[in-house]
């Protein structure tokens, strides 16, 4: 089907070449110039703005980087909404707040639009490989009609509930990575620091209770030294910040996640920010009066 | 404030809450010609009755005012009251100040401090400490941020509201102290909750410990008042939770922001937001306590 993607980057970027992979025709923009060649020289259509986008395909797709991102593209001036036709669904697929996405879509539904909610886990590896997990919020229908470009993007895809659903269970995804996170790194370190080899810890470690998927990729990349990104640290910041935001809102008690919260509060202010979140090993041995380098 | 060489000044006044009222009749009584607005008429209603003018708009109280004070929640609370339709902005004639007493995000008080500045309106951020009782008493601490100058004019008034005066540096860093305030504060109040709750578990007269530490290192602000309001579990605000709540917020986003780790108050934010969801959030902080007893 024709489908239109909005935001290049990182994860936008492979997400939309796998589209075009499964026989899709994608009808592309983006901010940054730049980012649109690899997709240009895949076939996609060049578009002016995301007005354009949206008066080519009846189905589009934001990824970018948060809230007032979303809301540029999809209700600012030559946004989704200025070019959609009726019936149009727009799929935002960034990690926002879901208060955000609520308004978002109540305010898209005002122009004609459904708004689903699908942010994805699983990295830029899994937005190559195709075997995002995707976590949708929005109307049953609109869901089912978009699910094959979900199946071009992702593995796992669940329908979590109505707008906003998709984005409550990635800020749960949010807590319990970005915790995770943490915990290998304290464990490494602690086992460096006893003089222990981390890579036999590690290896030992995935055999029992403390097996993640944080455990086994991000504890190699921790072992190898690899702090590039991947994602940034700062990134995982913002989602971290998005999900304490919403406690505080509601009420609700997360000791464990706002403790996290602040040590990347302290990549980013030490320079971190840009490094993959498993550089927090490198603040954590700094924390402990090692190098961190 | 009668003395010799001392101006009386036209002052406008918004806020007139347990903070702001008491400020209001001290400024008054100072000889003032106060003037005052508000969002619902009935809390004016006392100072009105005794001849203080309520004017129809802030526009209306800014212009027959030569320094308009703010004292209300949230920092879009004062964004609206400055440049909202009939706003203070529209108002004030230039030269004219708006003293902001409200704790607010220091980068909305730069922020309104600049757009002020364009039209030649002088800004002083300068929230308080020390409570209802503080401003019942004068005895308010304020922590100014503002330009010499602009503060120098309105140092008069604040020598009636309060004893001790700090210029902190320019707009907003009058709220970056006060945002150090709050965390020191609350983060003690946590302390003191989670002292009495230990002393409590070993069945240890609790009142007898407070007395004690209040002698030595330990002694506080925080250890006297909500200490002995938990010894006596009298939790009516005093400062409502719900108020110290909103202020971690902004101080936690704040360091978001500038990457600074803030790893006890993140903790103490937490126990907050718990305070809230048991609904407790018009009690008094000292209901931290009973956070930890459920």
């Amino acid at each position: 089907m024709d489908v239109g993607f909005i935001g290049l980057g990182l994860m936008g970027r492979p997400m939309a070449l796998n589209l075009i992979k499964a026989g899709h025709r994608v009808h592309a923009w983006s901010r940054r110039r730049e980012s649109m060649q690899p997709l240009l020289d895949a076939g996609a259509g060049d578009c002016a703005s995301a007005a354009e986008v949206a008066r080519h395909a009846s189905i589009t797709i934001s990824m970018v980087a948060d809230a007032p991102d979303v809301e540029q593209v999809t209700l600012g001036a030559d946004g989704v909404a200025d070019g959609a036709s009726p019936g149009h669904i727009h799929i935002d697929m960034s990690t926002i707040a879901p208060a955000a996405a609520q308004s978002i879509a109540a305010r898209l539904a005002e122009r004609g639009v459904v708004a689903l909610d699908a942010p994805v886990s699983g990295g830029e590896p899994g937005a190559i490989a195709g075997t995002l997990t995707i976590m949708v919020g929005g109307e049953l229908e609109a869901c089912a009609r978009v699910q094959p470009l979900f199946e071009a993007m992702g593995k796992s895809i669940t329908r979590i509930g109505e707008a906003g659903a998709g984005q409550v269970a990635k800020a749960c995804n949010q807590i319990i990575t970005g915790v995770g996170v943490a915990s290998v790194a304290e464990a490494l370190n602690f086992a460096a620091r006893s003089g222990v080899d981390g890579a036999k810890v590690r290896e030992a470690l995935l055999g029992g209770f403390a097996y993640s998927r944080i455990l086994e990729n991000h504890g190699q990349r921790m072992l190898e030294r690899n702090f590039k990104p991947g994602f940034k640290a700062w990134m995982h910041q913002k989602d971290v910040r998005i999900v304490m935001d919403e406690a505080h809102r509601l009420g609700l008690a997360l000791p464990t996640a706002a403790a996290t919260m602040q040590l990347f509060n302290a990549m980013a202010g030490s320079g971190l920010g840009e490094d993959d979140s498993v550089a927090l090993l490198k603040l954590i041995e700094r924390m402990s009066g090692g190098a961190g380098e | 404030m009668n003395g010799a060489g001392e101006k009386h000044m036209k002052i406008g006044f918004i806020g007139l809450g347990v903070m702001g009222e008491p400020m209001a009749r001290h400024l008054r009584a100072a000889g003032h010609d106060l003037a005052v607005w508000a969002r619902r008429p009935e809390s004016a209603a006392a100072l009105v009755a005794e001849g203080v003018p309520l004017c129809a708009t802030p526009a209306e109280l800014a212009a027959r005012s030569e320094v308009v004070i703010t004292i209300v929640t949230a920092s879009a609370d004062v964004e609206g009251l400055a440049f909202g339709p009939e706003g203070l902005a529209a108002g004030f004639a230039a030269g004219r100040i708006h003293v902001d007493m409200s704790t607010i995000a220091p980068a909305t008080a730069r922020s309104l401090a600049a757009r002020y500045a364009e039209r030649g309106i002088g800004w002083v951020d300068a929230p308080v400490s020390g409570g209802g009782q503080g401003a019942r008493d004068a005895t308010l601490a304020i922590m100014a941020g503002a330009e010499d100058e602009t503060l120098a004019r309105v140092r008069p008034l604040f020598e009636v509201l309060g004893k001790r005066i700090v210029h902190i540096g320019p707009p907003g860093a009058g709220q970056v102290a006060k945002a150090c305030n709050q965390m020191i504060m609350v983060s003690t109040i946590q302390a003191c909750a989670e002292a009495v709750s230990l002393a409590s578990a070993h069945g240890v007269d609790v009142a007898a410990v407070r007395q004690a530490l209040m002698g030595g290192s330990a002694g506080s602000k925080v250890l006297e008042v909500m200490g002995a309001k938990m010894v006596e579990r009298d939790f009516t605000a005093g400062i409502e939770a719900r108020l110290h709540h909103k202020d971690f917020a902004i101080l936690m986003d704040e360091a978001a922001k500038l990457g600074a780790p803030l790893p006890v108050a993140a903790q103490v934010w937490q126990q907050l937001n718990a305070l809230m969801g048991a609904g407790w959030g018009r009690e008094d902080t000292s209901s931290l306590l009973r956070v930890l007893e459920r």
